[in-house]
């Protein structure tokens, strides 16, 4: 596949259109790799360096990098390529910026697929940067192989990274602008890495500025994938993508169908009445079964 | 879902001053659109390269620095020779008339000068980008 059939097939993919049968059949052989965290960390940046570290080893890599919709005007401003851009003139380097387009939970509707035609592209390594996530977009776990979360000094206590959510979903995690603190609090939070069997996360430190800590922190990530290797929990969380995929693509084949069987006069009276607090919202869903969808 | 029109916004060559085409690329942004900026000091090559990965609609060229007659003329030659169909592009910046008449001779569909309204560019981009 040339670099333009693959910019066209991804343009294909985000309007909706599926994906190719034979091209799914050649997915599976890229490491999937997940960069997630709040807006301003560093997380392109990061890639940035990452992409050097990958190339100098004769990697190739693909990025997608997901930017928000605005709820206002439907616009967006896809702001993460401008970290990368030097690397746009690098064969063995494709990077696509995407909207959200009001998709919530960090990705885009059709990021699966793109992570697929970019498997299929050939690309040794897929990196998949979310938006500027909160606490609770963590759909990137779904897709990918390994996801490290990026944060900053003085983003929080103990407390804020024992939460449930974003925190849970790192198998890295990483503390970017490390030259924003000291030295001594940088060793003192440090942990060691892992060995062997169970996974240990590590906590490490980077400068995307610099460009200290990325060796390490691509080291880690190889580390986290020879764990998943040997353990078996790549095959588990491929499964496990794999279904959400298809739940995925099913609900929302099922949630169009429902929109569209409620344009029914019928089924517009019944939400009418609920509005009009003539009905309430559990009777109109029981009503709307029976009545609309005939189950 | 209609695709929103997207929108490169670059600076190429050696010029920092991006006040300008941060502020179009946010106008477009609120005009509805999906702008890749791509900030200031790209090369041609780079632009290019990244009008296909991205696969724009359009790409806005900006430079405030004199060099946009080198700059943005290899811009159309990449172009040409990448084979880049449907790809509408537009400039703006400080451009002296008798160069904006060149640049549009090169291909370059309309050159934005100083004073010109952020409602004026949306405008154009909306009537001249090819629905695909």
């Amino acid at each position: 596949m040339t670099g333009k059939e693959l910019t066209k097939l991804v343009t294909r993919l985000e309007a909706g259109e599926p994906l190719p049968a034979e091209f799914y059949a050649r997915t599976g052989n890229a490491r999937i790799l997940g960069i997630t965290g709040p807006p301003g960390v560093g997380k392109s940046s990061l890639i940035d360096r990452l992409i050097d570290e990958l190339r100098r080893q004769g990697k190739t890599v693909g990025v997608i990098a997901v930017d928000p919709t605005s709820p206002i005007s439907g616009g967006a401003l896809l702001g993460d390529r401008l970290r990368m851009q030097r690397h746009s003139e690098d064969d063995g380097v494709f990077i696509r910026s995407l909207a959200t387009r009001h998709h919530h939970g960090g990705l885009t509707d059709a990021t699966p697929q793109i992570i697929h035609a970019l498997d299929a592209a050939g690309f040794d390594i897929v990196i998949v940067e979310t938006v500027g996530t909160g606490q609770d977009e963590v759909e990137v776990a779904e897709v990918a192989d390994t996801v490290a979360v990026i944060l900053m000094p003085e983003l929080g206590d103990e407390i804020q990274r024992a939460k449930s959510g974003l925190m849970e979903i790192a198998d890295i995690l990483v503390i970017n602008k490390a030259d924003l603190m000291n030295a001594g609090t940088a060793r003192r939070e440090a942990r060691p890495p892992n060995d062997g069997q169970k996974w240990e996360r590590p906590t490490l430190h980077t400068s995307a500025k610099s460009g200290e800590g990325i060796t390490i922190l691509w080291g880690a990530i190889e580390a986290h994938q020879a764990y998943l290797v040997s353990s078996c929990e790549l095959a588990r969380r491929r499964e496990r993508a794999a279904r959400a995929e298809v739940i995925r693509l099913l609900q929302s084949r099922m949630s169009a169908s429902i929109l569209q069987s409620l344009e029914a006069p019928r089924a517009q009276n019944i939400l009418t009445d609920v509005a009009q607090r003539k009905l309430d919202p559990y009777d109109a869903v029981e009503r709307l079964s029976r009545e609309v969808f005939g189950s | 879902m209609k695709r929103p029109i997207k929108v490169l916004i670059a600076k190429a060559g050696l010029d920092g001053h991006e006040r300008g085409a941060l502020v179009v690329a946010m106008g477009l942004r609120d005009a509805g659109m999906e702008v890749v900026y791509t900030g200031i000091r790209n090369t041609p090559e780079q632009i290019v390269q990244a009008a296909i990965q991205e696969d724009v609609n359009a790409i806005g060229l900006s430079s405030l620095s004199g060099g946009h007659m080198a700059q943005f003329t290899r811009v159309m030659e990449l172009l040409k020779k990448e084979n880049v169909k449907g790809v509408l592009v537009f400039a703006g910046g400080i451009i002296p008339d008798e160069d904006a008449r060149k640049l549009k001779k090169l291909g370059i569909q309309e050159v934005f000068g100083p004073g010109s309204s952020i409602a004026s560019i949306a405008e154009f981009l909306k009537k001249r980008v090819r629905p695909r």
